[in-house]
């Protein structure tokens, strides 16, 4: 491989022998297509015409007033697909597709990213196949069908946890099989080099466009940005073009599940440890012999025990902090958006919204602040039913 | 070190002997710990020249659905990495010269701490070490620990693995080359008559870059595989899924006698003079 993809202690190659050509071959197929004319055109094209990007930045004037701080929503829920996935999708399809590849394969959580990467696999003449723990196929059911009727077969997973965690290992047995005519389109900035490097590539579109919005709405750039934590991806995709604007604090927020004193939540970056899973090292939530353990979130996108090694990285450096919302109160955010504003979010970036009025109604109070509103939330109507209102 | 020793003793008796190695695989605690003592027994008794033993994790992505099964059990069943290498330790006591090997993921090394494994699985009477998710790349990481407690670190040689990369692998690899003999994750599956056609010329390429015996794994399951493999040059097969299926499917009060007769037939395939 030209690196191992480390940041700090983090990330890096840890996979099985047997997967390492395809991880080269990625590599430098990354280094060398994806900043080629021809790639980067057609990939602008499709952004624009097909996925509807710029997405705007909203101020949202309702819940500034309400909260106390100037409250800007990135519009990533108007991406085309519901979600930010697309980004990431579109330009791995694309990237497979010049490579001579035949057919994608994808895990999936919440569904958006196996979503968006049926779409672009019907767009680009893919053949997708996406794997899908059996729990998440009944919270998620509507995405189910998405898939389906776009043509992509939904794999159960039915081993482990049955989440994404399990959908993950089964997408990367799937490629050390099929490796030759098969790319595995992984979906957020977690696993091995070179893919937390790529989605991130693939994603820090929505912190250019951000950057320069706010700029232009309000003269100067942002005093706060929150995205929720999955893997990670919209919040690097968000996080990228402030890292360096040193001004701007950057906000992640995990999942709590029914709370940080529960061992029901997904909190890896606050009480996980030093682990190795899924072909990289990061913080994992594991037993002491090192166990890869269960996590849980109310909201599928979320519900992942290890965390991207470059947040991790960027907690331990302190330019960015984590904090987490429970699934309760990512509730009580995502109803307060539907009813001030008129826009159903996803439950994950519910997460997201719930600590920006935390910091509106605290040390950010008067500030302004761009909260990833990283998917809409029809997908969720379901699970939001269950718990009433 | 007197440990590495053990495999290339084997190796070299079986060499003179003009026979094949055969290594049976089995998740150490499974299906539980009295009874995973008695297959490996039996893999002893029935003549195995060698064994590879591996240690249950909770998302082992090299395996497919038979030995995931076995390892989801262990787990469950609370068995844990502590156990299994007294479990080891107990093999040891049962056969002193037997080459034992762990196949290993990185997660549980590095939870424990990689000086530590090593230290631990050397005073366990352990080998090698194959850590499943640990290619050439970062294994400096373990190579020292593997070096001051006497275990061989053993590398894995796929079909796509290219010629610079074969290079890199033998310079770290001690004990063997575990030759992964078809595309995929362990298992049962049919094997593809084209592709294995194609290992005589890969394992040439291992022998010219490595003194270091190369045995095949992953999907060979039949003494026919085994004349197979070793009809293409290698120099012993490794069985696991196979062990792991037959065990499961068997009557268990049969179980020790049906695992002695299938050992007993790979060591024979394995037992015909080598050309
Ligand atoms: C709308 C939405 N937001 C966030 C996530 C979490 O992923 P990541 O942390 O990679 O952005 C998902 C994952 O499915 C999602 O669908």
């Amino acid at each position: 491989m030209r690196t191992l993809g480390k940041f700090g202690r983090y990330g890096g190659v840890y996979v099985p022998e047997t997967l390492m050509p395809a991880l080269e071959e990625l590599e430098e197929a990354f280094a060398t297509i994806v900043p080629g004319d021809a790639f980067k055109t057609r990939l602008a094209s499709l952004l624009t015409d097909y996925a509807g990007r710029p997405t705007p930045l909203y101020h949202a004037k309702n819940l500034s007033d309400k909260w106390g701080a100037q409250v800007f929503l990135k519009r990533e829920d108007l991406l085309h697909g519901g979600a930010h996935k697309t980004n990431n999708a579109l330009g791995q399809a694309l990237l497979s597709k010049m490579m001579g590849k035949e057919r994608i394969i994808a895990e999936t959580g919440a569904g958006q990213h196996g979503v968006a990467c049926a779409m672009s696999g019907a767009l680009l003449g893919l053949k997708t196949e996406v794997y899908m723990g059996e729990v998440d196929m009944e919270r998620q059911k509507p995405n189910v069908y998405r898939m389906q009727l776009l043509g992509t077969t939904v794999h159960p997973v039915k081993t482990g946890s049955r989440t994404l965690k399990d959908a993950i290992n089964e997408a990367l047995r799937d490629w050390i099989a099929n490796l030759e005519n098969t790319h595995y389109l992984l979906g957020t900035v977690a696993g091995p080099h070179p893919f937390p490097s790529m989605v991130k590539h693939f994603q820090r579109i929505i912190g250019e466009e951000a950057s320069a919005q706010i700029q232009e709405k309000t003269g100067r750039q942002p005093d706060y940005v929150v995205a929720c934590v999955g893997g990670g991806s919209n919040a690097i995709g968000i996080f990228a073009e402030f890292i360096d604007k040193t001004s701007v604090q950057l906000v992640g927020v995990e999942p709590a599940g029914k709370g940080l004193d529960t061992d029901k939540h997904g909190a890896v970056l606050a009480l996980g440890s030093f682990g190795c899973v899924h072909g990289m090292k990061s913080l994992v939530l594991q037993t002491e012999e090192g166990q890869i353990q269960e996590a849980h979130s109310i909201s599928a996108g979320l519900d992942y025990p290890s965390v991207g090694p470059e947040h991790a990285f960027l907690k331990d450096t302190g330019r960015a902090r984590y904090e987490s919302a429970t699934d309760e109160e990512a509730l009580s955010a995502f109803h307060e958006l539907c009813r001030e504003e008129g826009i159903i979010p996803a439950l994950e970036s519910s997460h997201a919204l719930f600590i920006g009025k935390k910091l509106a109604q605290g040390e950010a109070a008067g500030k302004s602040i761009v909260i990833n509103l990283s998917g809409r939330g029809d997908k969720d109507l379901h699970e939001v039913m269950k718990h009433g209102k | 070190m007197e440990s590495r020793d053990r495999y290339k003793a084997r190796f070299q008796s079986l060499q003179e002997a003009k026979q094949g190695a055969f290594m049976p695989f089995t998740v150490l605690g499974w299906p539980d710990e009295e009874t995973s003592f008695r297959i490996i027994k039996t893999m002893i008794d029935s003549g195995a020249s060698a064994l590879e033993l591996g240690i249950a994790f909770s998302d082992p992505v090299a395996d497919g659905p038979i030995i995931q099964a076995a390892a989801h059990k262990v787990i469950e069943n609370g068995f844990t990495v502590k156990q299994a290498l007294e479990l080891v330790a107990r093999v040891r006591k049962y056969d002193a010269d037997v080459p034992m090997g762990l196949l290993v993921y990185y997660n549980h090394i590095m939870a424990m701490g990689v000086e530590k494994f090593f230290e631990k699985a050397g005073e366990c009477g352990v080998d090698g070490v194959l850590v499943a998710d640990l290619p050439a790349e970062s294994s400096d990481e373990v190579l020292s620990a593997g070096t001051v407690n006497g275990i061989s670190t053993i590398f894995i040689v796929s079909p796509l693995t290219r010629e610079e990369r074969l290079a890199k692998i033998v310079e770290h690899a001690s004990g063997f080359i575990y030759l992964v003999s078809r595309l995929g994750v362990t298992g049962t599956d049919e094997r593809n008559a084209d592709r294995d056609s194609r290992l005589t010329a890969l394992i040439a390429s291992i022998k010219k870059a490595t003194p270091l015996p190369v045995l095949a794994g992953f999907g060979i399951s039949t003494p026919a595989h085994a004349e197979k493999m070793m009809a293409s040059g290698a120099d012993g097969v490794i069985t696991g899924s196979k062990i792991v299926d037959l065990v499961a499917k068997a009557d268990p009060a049969k179980m020790e006698s049906e695992l002695s007769s299938y050992l007993k037939q790979m060591v024979a395939a394995l037992n015909l003079v080598k050309v």
